[in-house]
């Protein structure tokens, strides 16, 4: 089981979530998942991943957080 | 800071940045025509002077800002391709600069032929407009209850500018149409369907977004724009008869009323509970227009409850005028506007960096203090155009700080405009030093 890391952008503003998010994929090893967690569905960076080779999954929780788990394609 | 990914998804930076340069220009000119005018501005509804002062707001500033936000934020935030970006951007950028020109000609001369060159002009820009827009919203993967409002809104247009045409074409053409009851529609689906449920659509976002609060509710977000659009339908069908307001007609009225209240009174109620506590410009432009967005409210609910008092009088369509125009929707389009700008240029200057590469952030873009200032104005804008309902004469310095808040606004968009091209400039002369050695 990879290990997975977690970026919790609930109470960040904006672009900090992305910016931290884009930081730690640059440093992502193949097979391991970060985890983001927003209020929101983060379409920008949805856009940003599908260019670059990341492949995501999303889910609501019911208090309105967002998991967003990427990984590499 | 910057990890080389690309960033191509998002359209030119030009696209919305010339219709946030030019709304601006129009609400100094609404100020100038108050200054021009004075308190003959207020005499009736149903002056030139008037429908002049409302198209120039609501088409010259208010339009003109929305259309260029959601051309750059259908593909960005809600992953909707426009067909032939910047042929729309051209399009509509002229038919609302160009069209709002020819309405203001035409409603100030009263001559005929203004209307006559506005209504193609403005049917095929606009109308071409909301149609490439509604067909890349019904495209998208997306899905929620922004992309629904948004769907709702846009089709709130579509009837908008029909309706439009059809009041340009009685003037240009001398028809005889029933101009009052058209008017009425055409006005509650421009300002309702239309910019109350972008407001909502957007807001659904960048509330929790920027704002840093919860979400909104569930049962909110999934009833609102469906609630409100059937409401709206059905209040239009009582006009048809071409009656005085039944009762249907002014509960149907009542209940819209109450709808956007509850909109308003949900969001400062997520607000004043948001979890980080930071105050700045955004929140308190939406905090204003939620405010004004209830007593407008409670104004259209007494007006239908009361319908033979003060009918004729000028005064209660301009109160209403001044809170949902200048109280709600500038301030939230000015409030927009300060995290639209910052936030793409941050985003396209990422296009430009590399690794290691450290691109300014977002409070570089548009210094705090310039938006207080403001909001201040506008602030002082609205009071005096509501004063100006009692005592006339208000309308003066009321004009002259509507000026002012749209000339700083102006200049607050061109400090963003011209702050990405500074950006831009040095990072590509940092790249080009870094890369010169090894040429």
């Amino acid at each position: 089981m990879a290990e997975e890391r977690v970026i919790d952008g609930r109470g960040l503003m904006p672009p900090e979530p992305m910016e931290l998010t884009l930081t730690a994929l640059d440093g992502l090893p193949d097979g391991e998942e970060l985890l983001l967690l927003l209020y929101c569905e983060p379409q920008p960076l949805y856009g940003i991943l599908k260019q670059n080779g990341y492949t995501h999954r999303s889910q609501t929780r019911p208090d309105g957080t967002v998991e967003v788990r990427i990984r590499k394609a | 800071m910057q990890p080389g990914l690309s960033f191509e998804q998002a359209p030119p930076i030009s696209v919305p940045f010339r219709f946030f340069l030019t709304a601006p220009l129009f609400g100094m000119a609404a100020g100038l025509l108050l200054l021009w005018q004075g308190p003959a501005a207020l005499a009736s509804r149903w002056t030139g002077v008037a429908l002049a002062l409302t198209h120039l707001v609501a088409v010259g500033f208010m339009l003109q800002a929305m259309c260029g936000a959601l051309l750059q934020m259908l593909p960005v935030a809600a992953g909707a391709n426009i067909w032939q970006p910047q042929r729309v951007t051209h399009l509509t950028h002229a038919g609302l600069t160009i069209g709002t020109l020819l309405l203001l000609a035409g409603f100030l001369s009263e001559q005929a032929l203004f209307f006559r060159i506005a209504v193609p002009f403005m049917t095929v820009s606009l109308g071409a407009f909301a149609l490439i827009v509604l067909v890349a919203l019904f495209r998208t993967p997306a899905k929620g209850p922004t992309i629904v409002a948004l769907r709702i809104a846009v089709f709130g247009l579509i009837v908008t500018i029909s309706l439009g045409a059809v009041l340009a074409s009685s003037f240009g053409w001398q028809l005889a149409l029933p101009l009052t009851e058209i008017t009425h529609v055409h006005a509650a689906w421009g300002l309702g369907g239309w910019s109350l449920l972008l407001v909502a659509g957007v807001g659904y976002l960048v509330v929790p977004m920027f704002q840093l609060t919860q979400p909104y509710p569930l049962w909110l977000t999934r009833s609102f724009s469906v609630t409100l659009f059937f409401l709206l339908a059905a209040w239009s069908l009582t006009w048809l008869p071409l009656q005085r307001p039944d009762a249907l007609q002014i509960a149907l009225a009542c209940a819209a009323a109450l709808l956007a209240a509850v909109f308003a009174g949900v969001t400062l109620r997520l607000q004043w509970r948001r979890r980080r506590k930071v105050t700045e410009p955004t929140l308190l432009f939406w905090r204003l227009a939620m405010i004004c967005l209830i007593l407008a409210a409670a104004g259209v609910a007494l007006q239908q409850l009361k319908p033979g008092e003060g009918e004729d009088y000028a005064g209660t369509p301009f109160l209403l005028g001044v809170l949902l125009m200048v109280g709600v929707f500038m301030p939230v389009i000015s409030g927009m506007l300060y995290k639209i700008m910052p936030f793409l240029n941050w985003l396209h200057l990422q296009r430009i960096g590399k690794p290691g590469l450290v691109v300014p952030n977002m409070r570089q873009m548009i210094p705090e203090p310039r938006m207080m200032m403001q909001l201040r104005l506008h602030l002082a804008a609205l009071v005096l155009l509501l004063g100006a309902v009692p005592l006339p004469w208000l309308v003066y310095p009321g004009g002259l700080a509507l000026i002012a808040s749209c000339a700083w606004l102006e200049w607050n968009v061109v400090v963003a405009t011209r702050n990405f091209a500074r950006f831009s400039r040095d990072l590509e002369a940092h790249l080009a030093q870094e890369q010169a050695p090894s040429a």
